[in-house]
């Protein structure tokens, strides 16, 4: 059994935000439907991001804008716990599948939209991308820094698109959770510039003051001469000397102990505040051994340090062998494409296993089976794919994956 | 109404952001949360970030290297739906409170856990600071920087990757209870957190083309990705925008007075030769303005941009705080230790059953009386086991 055994979640999602939140719902069991429209999701072409926000779907590819489109959407709805999607304001008013359309037919559901900015306000009708909100909550500023003198510099893991569709997860479950205690569903909403600003709920002000944090160096290294990255002579090793042990085992396996008792440096504050002169010191000491010879001298004297391992685009991760047997990165075969990895569990459960169902589907792969279940026969379907309301592949499939 | 999670009892004995922030988003959608801390306090109390992430929790002590606070937290933990603990893998166990001992107690009790690496991984040994999973993962060398090598990430990624894992791992627990009756031990870590952002830039299927990767791989110096940041006047960024979703009334290049080749539509597929001798032109037509009345000026035709801002600036450290978190409510005002403190809102937004802030952070074991006193310990007791003895 998988947590989410017999949940039917409908995804009219595209692109990221949207679809990337179904798909971990889908990992813990659910039956996740992406409904793509008949010319296919518009991130198709671009391959990978649309491989990680997809896998393990049913797709259904069907026009929404027609009239038995619309019909066959709200009969999927009908069997639906969710409905999940990222349109921007009013289209899916528009298309007959806004909340209240879907509680016509499904009364119980939890709908929940995925938006740029927000429900209502100034900003609600525009969409946008996740670096804007990057810029928003601050961390374009931080990555720089700017403080420091350089231009800002964006975060390339999607950082508000995977935050925006992780709290609609938690949203949604929260949401069924109440609905299979009280029968009653709901709507909800999350946001790309609500997920930004997640990242940045460290920052505080106290009676309209900021109150003070850590700061990046100006050359990206890290927060503190005792949480930073140095350079070895092959490659970088983080170290994070944090509690006052691991500075004395520092200093000692440096080779530098006369720095222990330094009044410069006796405590964290004094090493905060002659931060750069302490750098000094060290930087050229570790100039002079490998990362992994590094690694065996801070381990033996007890301070935590990890080499930056370079993953050659994450190769290395998807085919380590520890996280192969531990389920962390996962094989399957896709259809037009062959063998493919992902990352695989997110979550281990010791009573309901996660289930990576496999690759993600060619447009409209799931389109007959979906529609049998609706309860349309073979010639009515026929007859919808001969007017292109549904597609189906047959020798007419132009996508390239 | 009460929120979604109503009824629902945790208890939070993480240390770290990513408990302390997973349990938050529990919190405030109607789960009561106690945080459990040794005699001490939470070795992490000290930095601000926490007065943030431990509001709406009420907050006990007690001493887990006392076999009288142990039996006190095994009848706490009788009285759970939920724990929650990011220590080294069988750590708990040690200290008399893992998830056999608990679950054997009270078998509806989800336990979730969340180190740094998965039991059984070579490195689940290894000491588990954000950044050293940052380096570990692999996250490091994939983010641009202004200089080659790896670089820090200021956010603290795998973290702020976790911190979902573990409310929906617990959630889904949950809702599988209602079927099963049963809890059961949910486990996640740092490193899976980390995994959960390589969703657009890792994935290995050798037949496809690699468009998409060739246009926004790591590069040095940063490529594709940086050339919408321009700086304005007065030192200022913005950060521009090709996608609003929207139909714009006058093109970005006629705001700005630059030739129709660099539209940024058609920018954005030149070559980066191409690209390169545009840049310079675009770069200085967006100085010549002030930051806000471009926003403006962008907005009013449809155009998506944003102001740089600090992570304070938002809240409104400079006055006023960005216009749509305040209609989303993400600008709260909270009553703490502190003062009258500015803070981030309440991200997930249902509709019939609202979260809500519960409050500011609590002192250090402010409610020790009344959950230990509940539990029938008298005012004696309960001083021996929270360490006030």
């Amino acid at each position: 059994m998988h947590a989410l055994d017999g949940v039917v979640l409908v995804d009219f999602g595209q692109y990221l935000a949207g679809p990337f939140g179904p798909m971990i719902i889908g990992d813990l069991g659910a039956d996740v439907i992406k409904v793509e429209p008949v010319t296919g999701d518009g991130m198709r072409m671009a391959n990978g991001p649309f491989f990680g926000c997809q896998r393990g779907k049913r797709d259904i590819a069907l026009d929404l804008k027609s009239e038995r489109g619309r019909e066959i959407a709200l009969k999927l709805v009908e069997k639906a716990d969710i409905v999940h999607h990222n349109m921007t304001a009013g289209v899916a008013k528009r298309l007959g599948i806004a909340y209240e359309d879907c509680k016509r037919v499904n009364d119980d559901i939890v709908y929940c939209n995925t938006w740029a900015y927000g429900l209502e306000g100034p900003l609600a009708h525009f969409g946008g991308l996740d670096p804007l909100y990057q810029a928003v909550a601050g961390l374009e500023y931080e990555s720089g820094p700017v403080h420091a003198g350089n231009a800002p510099m964006y975060y390339r893991f999607g950082m508000t698109d995977t935050a925006n569709a992780m709290l609609s997860v938690v949203g949604c479950l929260a949401a069924l959770y109440h609905q299979r205690k009280t029968g009653e569903g709901q709507e909800l909403w999350t946001s790309l510039l609500d997920g930004g600003a997640m990242f940045a709920s460290d920052a505080t002000l106290v009676n309209g003051e900021p109150v003070p944090r850590p700061k990046l160096d100006v050359a990206q290294t890290g927060i503190d001469a005792c949480y930073r990255l140095y350079e070895t002579n092959d490659g970088w090793i983080q170290i994070a000397a944090i509690k006052p042990a691991h500075w004395e085992g520092l200093c000692n396996a440096l080779g530098v102990p006369e720095l222990v008792d330094d009044a410069r440096f006796a405590s964290a504050s004094a090493r905060a505040e002659h931060r750069r002169q302490l750098e000094l010191l060290l930087e050229p000491r570790f100039k002079t051994k490998t990362a992994i010879q590094w690694m065996h001298a801070l381990d033996d004297a007890g301070v935590p340090n990890e080499p930056a391992v370079d993953t050659k685009a994450g190769e290395l991760v998807m085919f380590d062998a520890d996280n192969e047997r531990l389920g962390l990165a996962v094989e399957y075969e896709h259809p037009l494409l062959g063998r493919m990895r992902q990352f695989g569990n997110v979550i281990d459960f010791s009573e309901t296993p996660g289930l990576v169902h496999g690759p993600p589907p060619i447009v409209g792969q799931n389109t007959q089976e979906i529609l049998a279940w609706l309860g349309y026969g073979q010639d009515e379907a026929r007859t919808l794919r001969d007017e292109r309301v549904v597609y189906w592949p047959e020798d007419d499939y132009s996508w390239p994956i | 109404m009460p929120g979604a999670l109503d009824g629902v009892r945790v208890l939070d004995l993480s240390w770290g952001i990513a408990g302390a922030l997973g349990v938050l988003l529990l919190a405030e959608q109607g789960a009561d949360v106690i945080k459990v801390e040794p005699p001490g306090g939470d070795p992490f109390r000290e930095y601000s970030g926490y007065a943030v992430w431990d509001r709406s929790k009420r907050s006990v002590t007690v001493d887990l290297k006392n076999p009288a606070g142990v039996e006190a937290f095994h009848k706490l933990a009788d009285s759970a739906d939920v724990l929650v603990e990011t220590f080294r893998p069988r750590v708990t166990d040690r200290l008399g409170i893992g998830y056999d001992v608990l679950h054997a107690r009270n078998e509806r009790l989800i336990y979730s856990s969340c180190p740094a690496y998965p039991e059984g991984h070579r490195l689940a040994n290894r000491p588990g600071y954000d950044a050293l999973v940052q380096a570990s993962s692999g996250q490091m060398w994939e983010q641009p920087g202004w200089r080659p090598g790896p670089i820090f990430l200021y956010m603290p990624m795998p973290s702020m990757g976790a911190m979902f894992l573990v409310p929906t791992g617990i959630i889904a627990a949950l809702i599988a209870r209602e079927e099963t009756g049963r809890g059961q031990h949910v486990r996640t870590s740092l490193f899976q957190g980390a995994l959960l952002y390589t969703t657009q830039i890792w994935s290995w299927v050798p037949k496809a083309t690699s468009f998409f990767y060739f246009s926004v791989a790591k590069s040095y110096p940063p490529g594709v990705h940086q050339e919408m940041l321009f700086e304005v006047a007065n030192n200022e960024w913005v950060h521009a925008s090709v996608m609003s979703g929207l139909a714009p009334v006058k093109s970005q290049d006629a705001i700005l007075d630059l030739p129709d080749a660099s539209d940024p539509e058609r920018y954005m597929m030149l070559s980066a030769e191409e690209r390169a001798a545009l840049t310079p032109l675009r770069r200085a037509a967006y100085k010549q303005w002030e930051r806000d009345k471009l926003i403006d000026e962008f907005r009013a035709n449809n155009h998506a941009i944003e102001a740089v801002d600090t992570m304070e600036g938002s809240l409104g450290a400079n006055g006023t705080p960005h216009p749509q978190l305040v209609a989303n409510q993400m600008v709260a005002t909270i009553e703490d230790e502190r003062g009258t403190t500015t803070q981030v809102g309440v991200p997930i937004h249902l509709a019939s059953t609202p979260g809500a802030i519960k409050g500011g952070r609590p002192a250090l074991g402010s409610d020790n009386d009344d959950i230990w006193g509940g539990l029938g310990y008298s005012p004696d007791d309960i001083a021996k086991f929270t360490g006030a003895a």
